[in-house]
C-alpha cells in the first residue's frame, strides 16, 4: 500500500549535490527527492555513490556541490547532532552501539538526564522494545547481543528519536528470514505514521517488495528514480550495471557446465567438536574444486572454518581431528595456518579483514607479513606499493592508488582488498565465508570469477554462504551443515534449491 | 619439543593419537549402488574372483565355481578351503589354500601344486606379475586367513609379500613387516599391496629393501582384493568398514586382550562380514530411519563397499552397500565383458553392474 501522495511537496530534497574526494568525484550532480510516509530505495553498486548520499544527509560526510532542502527550507547538515536534530536518524549496517553498555543505556545515550534511575529506563526500554516486536532484554550488554539483536537495538534507537526520515544502511544483511519480517512490518507502521525512509540494500527483492519508489546510482550519478512496480529484478540489474549481470552471477545450474574433478584431498576433517556448536562432524576438501558449505545461521559453518584457520580451538578432549595434505594438524594460531597454506576470508570483513585506517598497499603488505615469503619485520615500502598495484589490478580494485585508506572505499573493494590481502599469502587452501555480504552485484561477480579461477588454478577452495543461488551456482561439491555438522553432500546435478534446503533444516 | 608433543598428544588422545575416522564423502559418497545390482550366483561364502580361459570363476570353501547363468557349476574342488585366487595369462588359474599349498588348474601350470612353506601358512591374495611369476600376498605370520579378526586384534603387522616362481617353485620375499597384505597388483616395475589394518594402499619397489611406499592412505574401510580392469582403472574391494568404537578398542589393550580372551570371536567388537544376525552381537541391534533410509545408532560392523581408482591411485568413485544393504564383505571385484562383478562374502552374494561405477 502506498501511503505517500506525489501531489504534496517533497519532505527533503537534494538538489545537484556533489562530493569530491581528493579530486574525484563520488557524487556528481545528484538530484533527490523523498516524500512524506515514502519508503526509498537508493540501489547501485557498490562504489556508485549510496553510502556517500546517505551520509552526506546524516551529517557524517559534507558535500563540496549542491542544496538539501527540509519541508522547502534550504539547511546544512554539518553534523550527525545536526542531523539529528533535524530529524534525520541512520541505522548504520555496523552496529554505533557503546558494546560494554546495557541495551537500555545505549536506548536512551545522549539523552540522559541529570539523575538516572536504572530500573526505570529498564523498565521504559522493555515496553518500548515490546511495541516494536524486538525480542532483546533491556538489561542485556550488547558485547553479549548477536549482531541480528544489535541491529534491532540499533533501529529502535532510531525510532525512539522520532525521526522524520530514518536512513536503513543494508538492515537485513545479517537478520534472520523471521527478523527479516518484523522489520518490514516495523517500517510499514513507520510509513503509516508518515515516517519517510530511505532504503539501501544489495537485497533487490527485498527493495523491489517494501518500497515505494527506487532510484539507481551509477558511479556517483544518478540513473533513475521511478515507482518500484515499473521495475523488475532485471531491468534494476541493468541500470545498476549497464548491462545484464543475472546468468553471469547465478546462471552454472542452467548452462549445465560440468563440475570440476576432483584433485588430491587436502583436507581431511575428522570427527571435529567445538562445544555444542561444531559437533561430530567429518568432511574432506579436495584440490581444483570449489566446495559449497550451506547451511542455516547457527549450523556451525564459520565456527569450523575458524577452528580449521587457527582462528577458534576445538574441544580439548575428543576435539577431533584436522588433517592438512595428510598431515595431523593444530593450529593455535591464524599464522601458522597461513604458514602451511591455509588462509581464512573472513565473513567479518570490516571487524577482522582490514586495517580500515590503513592503506590498500598497508593492508596488503600485512597479509604477506604472515606468509611463508615474508622477510618478518623488514619491509620494504617500494616493494608493499608494488604489490599493492599488482593485486590492485588483478582483482580491479577501484581505488585511487595503493595508498587510498580502505575505508574510503565502497563494500565490494574492500571485499577484494581482504581477498587480495588472502591471496598474497600463496595458499593451498583457502576457506571465504560469506565472500559477497554487502558486496554490490557487480564486484559479486568479479568476485565469482575469481573463487572460479582459483579453483582451476588447483586450489582448494571453500565457500560458505548462506544464499542458496550462489551455493548452487559455484560449486563443484555442496555440503549441507545442520546443527553443527555436515549432515549432507550434493553433486551440483542433483542439487536442486528444494533438496539443499530440505537437508539444511530436517 | 616434538617428541614430548607426540607423547602428550598420546596421553591426551589427540593429534595423531586422536581416534577419529575418515569421513566418507567426496569419491566415497555413500549409495545403494551394490544392493541395486543383480545377484548372480548365491553360494556360501564366495570369496575370490578370477578370469580364466573357462570364463569368471570365483571360490567358495573348498570349491572352484563357475559364475554365469546356468548357476555355479563346480571347476575344481579341493581338500583344504580356498583362501586366494589368481586367473593367470596362460588361461589357468592359481589357487591358495589355507594350508598354505597352492595348486594350479588348468593353463601351463595344471595340476601342479606347489608344497606349502612355514612362511606361507596364510595367503591372502595371489596375482600374476609381467615376468611370469607369481606374487603371493602372506597376511600374516600367527594366524590363519579365518582368523583375519584376531590379527587385526592382536594389531599385527607381520605380513609378507613374496614372489613365486610356478616353474621351479622358488620363492623370493619381497617385503615384510606389512599390516595384513590383503591385495596386491603389479604395476609395471613395482607393486601395489593393500595392507588392510593400515588403512592404506603401498608401493613395494625394487631397490629400496622391501621398505613400502605409501599410495593411498586413510582409508574408510579396511582394503582387500585389487584388480586392474582394461581401461586401466583400479577396482579396490574393501571388505570391513572402520569404526571409532573399533579404533578405540585398538587402542585399549588390556580390554582387548581380556576380549580375545574370555569372548568368542564372533562377539567381539570388531569388524565382520556380515553383522547383525545374532542377538549376542555388540550394538548392533537398532536403527533410526532418517531422510526415509534406515540408519543405524550403533557403528556398523559390517559394510559393502568398493571403490574405482584412477591410474595415479586416487578414488574416482564408490559403490555402497550400506547398514540396511544386503551386500555386506566384499572381498574381491573385478571387470569382466562391461561388467563389474563383486563377491559379498558376508552375504553368500556374486553381483554384477555396469562397470563404469557412480559419478561422485
Amino acid at each position: 500500500m502506498t501511503l505517500q501522495d506525489p501531489a504534496k511537496p517533497p519532505l527533503l530534497e537534494m538538489r545537484k549535490v556533489g562530493k569530491d574526494y581528493r579530486g574525484v568525484a563520488a557524487l556528481k550532480d545528484i538530484d533527490f527527492d523523498l516524500r512524506p510516509g515514502e519508503v526509498h530505495a537508493i540501489l547501485g553498486e557498490n562504489g556508485a555513490g549510496k553510502s556517500t548520499l546517505v551520509k552526506i544527509l546524516s551529517g557524517a560526510v559534507t558535500p563540496t556541490a549542491g542544496e538539501i532542502r527540509l519541508d522547502g527550507q534550504p539547511i546544512q547538515i554539518a553534523s550527525p547532532a545536526l542531523a539529528r536534530r533535524h530529524g534525520i536518524a541512520m541505522v548504520y549496517q555496523e552496529t554505533s552501539l557503546v558494546p560494554t553498555m546495557t541495551v537500555a543505556q545505549n536506548l536512551y545515550l545522549g539523552d540522559e538526564r541529570f539523575y538516572n534511575r536504572l530500573r526505570g529506563i529498564y523498565i521504559e526500554a522493555q515496553q518500548f522494545l515490546q511495541s516494536l516486536n524486538f525480542p532483546v532484554d533491556p538489561t542485556a550488554t550488547v558485547l553479549s547481543l548477536g549482531t541480528a539483536k544489535r541491529q534491532m537495538v540499533e533501529i529502535a534507537r532510531a525510532v525512539r528519536l522520532k525521526a522524520k526520515v530514518i536512513i536503513f544502511d543494508e538492515p537485513t544483511a545479517t537478520l534472520t528470514p523471521e527478523e527479516k519480517h518484523h522489520l518490514f512490518a516495523l517500517i510499514a507502521r513507520l510509513r503509516a505514521d508518515q515516517v519517510s525512509i530511505i532504503f539501501i540494500s544489495h537485497a533487490l527483492e527485498e527493495a523491489l517488495d517494501i518500497s515505494d519508489r527506487i532510484t539507481i546510482l551509477r558511479d556517483g550519478a544518478h540513473i533513475i528514480t521511478a515507482d518500484a512496480k515499473t521495475f523488475s529484478r532485471e531491468t534494476i540489474i541493468r541500470h545498476m550495471v549497464g548491462r545484464s549481470l543475472t546468468d553471469e552471477l547465478y546462471g552454472r545450474a542452467a548452462d549445465g557446465r560440468e563440475p570440476r574433478r576432483a584433485g588430491e584431498k587436502v583436507l581431511s576433517v575428522q570427527n571435529l567438536s567445538m562445544q555444542n556448536v561444531v559437533r561430530n562432524t567429518s568432511f574432506s576438501i579436495f584440490a581444483g574444486q570449489v566446495a559449497g558449505v550451506f547451511g542455516l545461521v547457527g549450523s556451525g559453518r564459520t565456527e569450523t572454518a575458524r577452528i580449521i584457520a587457527g582462528v577458534a580451538k576445538r574441544d580439548f578432549f575428543h576435539g577431533g581431528d584436522v588433517r592438512f595434505e595428510g598431515r595431523s594438524v593444530r593450529y593455535r594460531t591464524p599464522r601458522k595456518a597461513v604458514g602451511d597454506g591455509v588462509v581464512y576470508v573472513t565473513e567479518d570483513r570490516k571487524g577482522d579483514g582490514f586495517f580500515e585506517t590503513m592503506s590498500i598497499a598497508d593492508n596488503i603488505h600485512v597479509g604477506r607479513m604472515s606468509s611463508r615469503d615474508s622477510r618478518g619485520l623488514v619491509a620494504s615500502m617500494s616493494e608493499a606499493r608494488a604489490l599493492a598495484a599488482d593485486w590492485t589490478k588483478k582483482l580491479n580494485i577501484k581505488a585511487l592508488d595503493g595508498d587510498s585508506r580502505v575505508i574510503e572505499l565502497s563494500g565490494g573493494n574492500q571485499q577484494k582488498v581482504v581477498i587480495a590481502k588472502a591471496l598474497v599469502q600463496k595458499p593451498r587452501l583457502i576457506i571465504f565465508d560469506e565472500p559477497t555480504r554487502g558486496v554490490d552485484v557487480g564486484a559479486i561477480a568479479e568476485i565469482h570469477h575469481l573463487i572460479g579461477t582459483l579453483a582451476d588454478e588447483g586450489l582448494a577452495v571453500v565457500v560458505i554462504s548462506s544464499y542458496l543461488p550462489e551455493i548452487l551456482s559455484l560449486s563443484d561439491r555442496i555440503l549441507i551443515s545442520r546443527q553443527g555438522r555436515i549432515v549432507e553432500e550434493l553433486s551440483p546435478r542433483e542439487a536442486t534449491s528444494e533438496a539443499v534446503m530440505f537437508a539444511a533444516v530436517y | 619439543m616434538i617428541p614430548f608433543r607426540q607423547a602428550l598428544d598420546r596421553w591426551l588422545g589427540r593429534g595423531e593419537a586422536s581416534i577419529t575416522m575418515p569421513p566418507m564423502d567426496g569419491a566415497f559418497r555413500p549409495n545403494d549402488s551394490l544392493d541395486a545390482a543383480p545377484a548372480v550366483l548365491q553360494t556360501p561364502a564366495p570369496d575370490s574372483l578370477a578370469i580364466t580361459a573357462q570364463g569368471l570363476i570365483v571360490s567358495s570353501g573348498r570349491s572352484l565355481l563357475r559364475v554365469d547363468k546356468a548357476g555355479g557349476a563346480p571347476v575344481a574342488s579341493f581338500d583344504a578351503e580356498i583362501s586366494a585366487l589368481a586367473g593367470l595369462p596362460d588361461g589357468g588359474a592359481a589357487a591358495g589354500l589355507t594350508d598354505g599349498r597352492i595348486l594350479f588348474v588348468g593353463g601351463r601350470y595344471g595340476g601342479k601344486t606347489i608344497a606349502a612353506r612355514p612362511q606361507l601358512q596364510c595367503i591372502t591374495a595371489l596375482a600374476p606379475a609381467g615376468d611370469g611369476t607369481l606374487l603371493v600376498a602372506n597376511g600374516s605370520a600367527s594366524n590363519a586367513p579365518a582368523e583375519w579378526k584376531r590379527d587385526l586384534m592382536q594389531k599385527n603387522a607381520s605380513g609378507t609379500v613374496w614372489r613365486l616362481d610356478p616353474a621351479s617353485g622358488a620363492a623370493t620375499q619381497l617385503a615384510g613387516k606389512l599390516a595384513y597384505p590383503n591385495g596386491l597388483v603389479d604395476d609395471g616395475g613395482s607393486i601395489v599391496v593393500s595392507e588392510s589394518w593400515r588403512s592404506a594402499l603401498t608401493r613395494i619397489s625394487p631397490g629400496t629393501g622391501g621398505r613400502p611406499a605409501p599410495v593411498l592412505e586413510s582409508l574408510p574401510a579396511y582394503p582387500g582384493r585389487l584388480w586392474r580392469g582394461a581401461d586401466d582403472a583400479i577396482w579396490l574391494a574393501l571388505f570391513a568398514p572402520r569404526s571409532q568404537l573399533v579404533e578405540f578398542i585398538l587402542s585399549e589393550d588390556r580390554y582387548r586382550r581380556r576380549m580375545i580372551s574370555d569372548i568368542d570371536a564372533d562377539h567381539w567388537v570388531a569388524p565382520c562380514l556380515r553383522a547383525g544376525r545374532s542377538p549376542l552381537e555388540p550394538t548392533q541391534q537398532g536403527g533410526v530411519k532418517q531422510l526415509g533410509v534406515v540408519k543405524p545408532w550403533s557403528p556398523n560392523r559390517s559394510y559393502g563397499l568398493i571403490a574405482r581408482l584412477d591410474g595415479a591411485w586416487r578414488p574416482t568413485a564408490s559403490l555402497h552397500s550400506r547398514a540396511n544393504g544386503r551386500r555386506h564383505g566384499v572381498t574381491s571385484c573385478l571387470s569382466f565383458e562391461g561388467r563389474l562383478y563383486f563377491s559379498a562374502k558376508g552375504d553368500g552374494i556374486v553381483a554384477a553392474c555396469a562397470d563404469q561405477g557412480p559419478t561422485p
